[in-house]
């Protein structure tokens, strides 16, 4: 082949390979690990076990329920991220001192690590010496300290502003690249046919901002979905279970319980599960590669 | 033209970055001398194991340790990754959670075979020490510290409630604690070391159930008793449930504290019982940390039989160790016989840790030892430390998938004390998870 | 009149609004910025001291040189709690740069040199394999850990550089490609059509005249493969297992869920770990909006 024939490959392959090692192989070894036995402390049993390990995940306890804090936690972090994400690309795409300013700071959680972020929001709301309790005491808005971390429902929120403050801005600065296309002619026609402000949102503005919301809502499931820092250094899955999400769930299953079989199932289970995502995602992707 | 040498330029540095960057500096454990030891530990009393390290180094100079430690809550985690990883480890701390989950996975090893010599120290230890230190009959370590869960209490809130001797049931400690509440001395008079994250969230547990009638959470065959109504421990979560939820006199930050948070509290006045290792109490009575020092007393734990947990936490051996030839089992041995044995005839290092930190110990004699007696004296009544200690029993249902049901445990008590479900029901699951584990091991 | 009203308290409104979120934002830097500055009494107290007088180094001390503050009625319990592991902090910071660095670069070249073929030249497979790639990056990260921790263990990797930046290749690729390609799809291509006649090859052509014109896309991609690399947690946990090339992230969690460490001094290592993104974070912004804007405007 001569050297122009062979060069798309030559640029394409190194990206291939690295992908199709850590894609390929890591499939086939999760499903030959989920056929089999295998627990850490028995290490002479390797036994074939066919669906077994499969079965006693799904019909085990903490499939459905870490299943359950997962969309939980998914669906109001999603949304949580969505509505700040909006909400912060309409200031910032006003002319005004104050979008000025935020625009200097809008990008600046997004560089944290979420390790990072969890860290410094534990610590704020923690229930017996954290600053919010601290600045709500002072300012006599509650009478006493509020044990945020402690409730499950609070914890749920501590977690989703954590991942709000870390996931925003750069759902943010999607919409605001998204906004700044927005043709400012179409606002003048919106206006002169007497369209008021909402108006001009729901119909201008949202269907232009609806492929880019698309793209982000997508991109933050499966990023809440796969949540797993937050988890780690804020809450340990506590309390009763309320944020074990299922990224803490296969931790807990290969470090703690030691079943290996297991976490390969649930990986597989997983995988499938979010197949019906991926579905989604690839559409946005060819819609994206139509034009 | 300037932008694109500069460009051209940009990309080779990019590439040659990745290339130079990527090389990795030399291994850690580089050779100081004929033998070294990777020794693991959880963090604690960090610069008195690295001075112990240097004077055992001093007399042992052909061994050099190399030292590293992790965090209590997430030990366990570490050290699995490490052993499957086959992470350079050869000492390190083990707790009796964790020792036959550890040897069955064939990553510690007994030492009584290599090292018969190990057997004289056996006589030495109170009984529930040798019961945890063995597993299939083999002995696995040399004692770090063993102690015993102790309840504390703070005098001054009870002499302010006009309470004359502290509580003696769980029905009176309910009753003092709401005479506290009542009085306005403390909001929530009870704080536990209950975050789901701490491994000794499940001792404290079992210690409040060894101290009830028929306190117990497993019989000989381990089989799970404490499923039955009217157990101990259905006794003990019906308890905490109210405490928490009903008479709000628990605090409610006890789910997510540890032993570290439970102490503040304590500390700051903001609390007035707790069920803590014994050691706790040499800090909550440290006149240089708080002006609640001398407050604070232990009392037997409440509950008819007035039992409570003993444990034990060791150094072990991993199976690094005789892959690695004699030598490093010769070194490994040393360690293990300085740390946890005697030094010229003196348990020396054991006696360090419980002069300079209040730290139990495994050997009974030692609670007649002058010094000790004279250092625990400052903090605490080493009698009544003494009878709880003789009281204490090592945790039941100790097998190698008892710390897989202790973290699922922790989870299944937190939702009856929240309420969420009732204490039946969280021991049925706590039994069937029990049962299901069990029939696994064959 | 009115209407100049309105218009000026809604502008008054907008501008709260946009402090507010300003806020948001910077509160945890500020706070954090305070608690490393305090000592550990004071922010065990209820309420905190919110302004730590007059504030102390100490805690920045200890992780430059290992000296322990000598004020215990104000640093308090910090000295028995002391966990050694905080002094790693600037070996670990080396590490994560080290690591992100290489993942940057890597993306650049490797990754810019395949998104430039998938958008501009036809061959066998390249509908499949850019499906490929894109697909790859679906697998929740969790799920494949077993089968990650094993590959690396083969390649004898574990605990090295090598086995973190080749993972996050693997991670951050797909990403690269899909940005990169779509970017250099809305370059004109006259002037690459025109380099070609010329005589260059297709690699001269995209050093000399894409390059220069796709400057900001390339900085927004390699700022992405800096931060993923530099912000990832759970693989640097499972893979790495001491200092010689454990990352920043790894240690603060390992020190941060260490409830025995003081509050202060954790937040002088957060402090420093947030300076390097942060600061990269505040240079690139420009750069950053307008890769975004130009590949979602189309």
């Amino acid at each position: 082949m001569t050297p122009e024939r062979c060069y798309p490959y030559a640029t394409v392959l190194p990206v291939l390979v690295v992908v199709a090692l850590f894609t390929v192989y890591p499939l086939l070894y999760s499903a030959h690990l989920s056929v089999h036995e295998n627990v850490l402390t028995r290490p002479l049993d390797h036994d074939f076990v066919g669906l077994q390990n499969f079965r006693e995940v799904v019909t085990g306890y903490y499939f459905w329920r870490s299943l359950w804090s997962t969309a939980v936690f998914a669906a109001m972090a999603v949304a949580a991220v969505a509505l700040y994400g909006l909400g912060t690309a309409l200031l910032l795409n006003q002319a005004l001192l104050g979008s000025a300013l935020l625009n200097v700071v809008v990008l600046l959680p997004w560089a944290i690590p979420t390790v990072i972020s969890g860290i410094i929001w534990r610590w704020i709301f923690d229930g017996d010496y954290g600053v919010l309790n601290g600045l709500l005491l002072v300012t006599g808005v509650v009478k006493r300290y509020v044990p945020w971390m402690s409730q499950p429902f609070t914890a749920r929120l501590c977690m989703v502003v954590a991942h709000v403050w870390k996931q925003g801005p750069l759902a943010s600065v999607f919409l605001v690249a998204a906004l700044q296309v927005i043709p400012p002619a179409l606002y003048d026609a919106a206006h002169i046919d007497g369209a008021g402000r909402w108006r001009a949102f729901r119909f201008v503005t949202l269907p232009y901002l609806k492929p880019t919301l698309g793209l982000v809502l997508i991109y933050e499931t499966i990023v809440a979905i796969a949540t797993f820092d937050l988890v780690y250094v804020m809450t340990g899955g506590g309390p009763a279970d309320a944020t074990a999400i299922i990224g803490w769930y296969a931790y807990t299953e290969i470090f703690r319980f030691l079943n290996l079989g297991h976490g390969a199932a649930l990986a597989l289970i997983l995988g499938v599960m979010l197949l019906g995502l991926v579905m989604i995602y690839l559409r946005a992707f060819r819609a994206e590669d139509a034009t | 033209m300037i932008h694109l040498t500069r460009a051209r330029r940009l990309s080779v540095l990019a590439l040659a970055l990745t290339l130079l960057l990527a090389g990795d500096p030399p291994p850690a454990h580089a050779q100081g001398g004929p033998v070294t030891l990777n020794l693991v530990s959880w963090s604690y009393g960090v610069e008195i194991v690295r001075d112990n390290v240097a004077k055992f180094q001093q007399r042992y100079p052909g061994v050099t340790v190399n030292y590293s430690d992790f965090s209590w809550g997430t030990y366990h985690d570490a050290m699995v990754a490490r052993f499957v990883g086959r992470t350079p480890t050869d000492v390190l701390y083990a707790s009796d959670h964790w020792l036959q989950e550890w040897a069955a996975a064939g990553w510690i090893i007994p030492i009584d075979e290599p090292f018969p010599q190990v057997r004289q120290y056996l006589a030495e230890y109170s009984p529930f020490v040798r019961e945890a230190l063995t597993y299939k009959g083999r002995i696995y370590g040399t004692p770090y510290y063993a102690d015993t869960f102790i309840f504390v209490y703070n005098a001054d809130h009870l002499q302010r409630a006009g309470i004359s001797a502290p509580p003696s049931t769980l029905e009176e400690l309910t009753r003092q604690a709401e005479a506290i509440k009542a009085k306005g001395i403390a909001e929530f008079p009870i704080v536990l070391g209950w975050g789901q994250q701490d491994p000794f969230s499940i001792e404290s547990f079992t210690s409040l159930v060894f101290a009830q009638r028929n306190g117990s959470l497993f019989d000989k065959d381990f089989n799970p008793v404490f499923k039955t109504p009217g157990s101990a421990a259905d006794k003990v979560v019906t308890w905490a449930a109210d405490a928490l939820g009903g008479k709000k006199i628990m605090s409610p930050t006890s789910l997510q504290a540890a032993n570290l948070d439970q102490i503040r509290s304590l500390q700051s006045g903001a609390a007035t019982f707790g069920i803590v290792p014994s050691y706790t109490l040499a800090v909550l009575n440290d006149p240089g940390q708080t002006q609640l020092a001398g407050k604070f007393k232990i009392a037997l734990m409440p509950g008819e039989t007035r039992a409570t947990v003993g444990f034990i936490r060791f150094y072990a051996i991993s199976a690094q160790v005789p892959r690695r030839g004699k030598d490093a089992m010769t070194a490994a041995w040393s360690f293990l016989d300085y740390f946890g044995g005697k030094i010229d005839g003196e348990y020396r290092i054991t006696k360090r840790w419980s002069l300079d930190k209040g730290l139990g110990f495994a050997q009974t004699a030692l609670f007649a030892d002058k010094e000790i007696r004279a250092a625990f004296g400052k903090w605490a009544d080493v009698d009544m430390l003494q009878k709880q200690a003789q009281l204490a029993r090592a945790k039941d249902g100790m097998t190698p998938y008892y710390g897989t049901w202790d973290v699922y445990s922790r989870a299944e008590l937190h939702k009856a004390y929240l309420g969420q479900q009732k204490p039946a029901e969280t021991l049925a699951n706590m039994a069937r998870k029990w049962e299901e584990l069990k029939a696994k091991e064959k | 009149m009115t209407g100049r009203r309105a218009r000026r308290l809604e502008r008054a409104a907008l501008n709260v609004a946009c402090l507010g979120v300003a806020f948001f934002i910077l509160a945890p830097f500020v706070w954090m910025l305070i608690c490393s500055v305090a000592g550990e009494a004071e922010l065990t107290r209820r309420p905190p001291v919110f302004v730590p007088t007059p504030p102390t180094l100490a805690n920045y001390t200890f992780i430059f040189t290992g000296r322990l503050p000598q004020d215990p009625a104000r640093h308090g319990i910090f000295v028995w709690q002391t966990s050694q592991e905080v002094r790693l902090l600037l070996p670990a910071l080396r590490n994560s740069f080290i690591v992100a660095v290489s993942v940057m670069a890597a993306n650049v070249v490797f990754g810019g040199l395949a998104a430039y073929t998938f958008a501009r030249l036809r061959f066998h497979g390249r509908r499949s394999s850019y499906a490929f790639i894109l697909i790859s990056r679906l697998m929740p990260a969790v799920a494949v850990a077993i089968p990650f921790y094993a590959i690396v263990q083969q390649l004898d990797l574990l605990d090295t550089y090598r086995a973190l930046i080749l993972v996050y290749l693997a991670f951050t690729f797909p990403f690269t490609i899909y940005f990169l390609s779509v970017y250099f799809r809305y370059l004109p291509a006259e002037v690459e059509e025109a380099a070609l006649l010329d005589g260059c090859s297709r690699f001269q052509t995209l050093l000399r005249v894409v390059v220069p014109c796709a400057a900001p896309g390339l900085v927004a991609a390699a700022a992405f493969a800096f931060m993923t690399a530099y912000n990832e947690f759970l693989f640097a946990l499972l893979l790495t297992q001491t200092i010689a090339a454990q990352t920043m992230p790894v240690l603060l969690a390992a020190v941060a869920t260490n409830p025995a460490v003081s509050h202060a001094l954790l937040a002088a290592c957060v402090t420093l770990a947030i300076i390097p993104p942060a600061l990269l974070g505040l240079v690139l912004r420009r750069y950053l909006t307008r890769g975004l804007a130009a590949s979602i405007a189309r």
